[in-house]
């Protein structure tokens, strides 16, 4: 699929050696987004939860401490700018390093939190976060040897698809899903947002649909089915 | 209807989720064995045909990419070649050391010291640079998370317990320090998982 009708008309690229990104009206809007969004949950903070339990009066206040926040909030700046980048990236390599500083990042927004079962879920996702970075790193890699190139632009005036690439593709999906934490891994991250600390925990969610607008428009590329 | 809804209630189990992606993934690699393999030779970085240069007696072989340092490109090929218009001209930098070792032995480019040290910062800093940032980025941003915690979870521990133990008044809620309070909440937790089997 060309890549005029996934994101519109190409405004223009920056170049950074073999590295181009590429800014038509899709990207630039979801790039801007993001970076908005970013902005917004670098100036907010923290909510306070109090969390009542079953056969007691007790009730117990959870707040987030001052140096906990500081290191929150920095780690949801990176990760909103890892999503940023990954959105207006042009290079299928670069696109997985995004992804996978952002799965690496969004452990790290809860890895701080005081609540036991959080932390477990957290590990989890951690766990499936390293497992991903296989599919993830080899699907680029498969993409790579059945083309003999990583830029989307080359890929794109590809003509067919091979069986190789659709399989890479099918990887760099998992390892995109796994990463990330979609669809089949929502356990995980819906125990993780049970701490508080919302605007930070929000960016993990954010940044996942985010990337998997922009995954299924790698895919359509690569897989050329349309 | 019931069996899909426990299914669904087993893969709600953050424990399970690790496994059971493990084994899909496992599966579906196994399955990628029998796609026909189908490999670009027009690839974007050429290697020489194996045994070529150990043939032509070159000492660096298999690692020689041809050019001169700073006077005549070697063989490196970017995508965008308009976009780095100095590519090839540090390819086959060798150290002074590297320098010796090759003129004296044959056999340098076997050996466990030999690099293709120029090609690579060709890739790493030249026409991939922003790839190399983004590694060392992940590699930052894991380190600090790492160290986030060492400092504030392992060594501060004490620190932390003792001040919780000395203000009795304090209902900042810290499952993580060792009070009565952790074990309350995991054992809730275990009744729910129980009630669910």
């Amino acid at each position: 699929m060309d890549l005029a009708s996934l994101g519109g008309e190409l405004l223009g690229t920056i170049p950074l050696g073999d590295i181009v990104l590429y800014l038509t009206p899709f990207h630039l809007f979801m790039f801007v987004v993001v970076l908005i969004f970013t902005f917004l949950i670098a100036i907010s903070r923290t909510e306070t939860q109090i969390e009542g339990s079953f056969g007691t009066l007790k009730d117990h206040k959870v707040s987030v401490g001052l140096e906990e926040f500081k290191a929150r909030r920095f780690l949801a700046i990176i990760c909103g700018l890892a999503t940023a980048g990954a959105m207006i990236t042009g290079d299928l390599f670069n696109f997985t390093l995004f992804i996978a500083l952002i799965g690496i990042v969004n452990v790290g927004i809860v890895s701080a939190v005081k609540q036991v079962d959080v932390l477990d879920a957290a590990y989890q996702y951690g766990i499936i976060a390293m497992i991903c970075s296989l599919p993830l790193f080899g699907g680029a890699a498969i993409v790579l040897a059945s083309t003999g190139t990583l830029s989307l632009f080359e890929i794109a005036s590809m003509a067919s698809a091979t069986p190789m690439m659709i399989f890479g593709a099918i990887l760099l999906m998992i390892g995109v899903a796994g990463e990330t934490g979609i669809a089949p891994f929502f356990a995980t991250k819906a125990e993780m947002f049970r701490t508080p600390g919302s605007p930070f925990i929000l960016i993990i969610h954010l940044s996942s649909l985010f990337v998997i607008i922009r995954a299924i428009e790698i895919l359509l590329i690569l897989v050329k089915v349309i | 209807m019931s069996r899909i809804g426990r299914l669904w209630n087993s893969l709600a189990n953050p424990d399970r989720i690790p496994k059971l992606f493990a084994i899909v993934l496992g599966a579906v690699i196994l399955i990628g064995f029998l796609i026909p393999l189908d490999l670009n030779v027009d690839q974007l970085y050429p290697r020489p045909v194996p045994q070529e240069q150990v043939e032509e007696n070159i000492s660096t072989a298999p690692y020689a990419r041809g050019g001169e340092v700073l006077e005549s490109p070697g063989i490196t090929r970017a995508q965008y070649p308009e976009n780095s218009k100095s590519l090839g001209w540090i390819n086959s930098y060798m150290s002074p050391l590297a320098i010796w070792v090759a003129s004296t032995s044959p056999y340098f480019g076997t050996s466990i010291y030999s690099s293709p040290g120029g090609l690579i910062d060709e890739i790493l800093y030249y026409t991939r640079g922003f790839d190399t940032i983004l590694e060392s980025t992940i590699l930052m941003m894991a380190f600090v998370i790492a160290s986030w915690l060492g400092v504030n979870f392992t060594m501060n521990r004490k620190k932390r317990e003792a001040e919780a133990a000395a203000d009795k008044s304090k209902d900042y809620y810290d499952p993580t320090l060792n009070k009565n309070k952790t074990y309350y909440y995991n054992n809730q937790n275990s009744n729910i998982k129980e009630e669910q089997d």
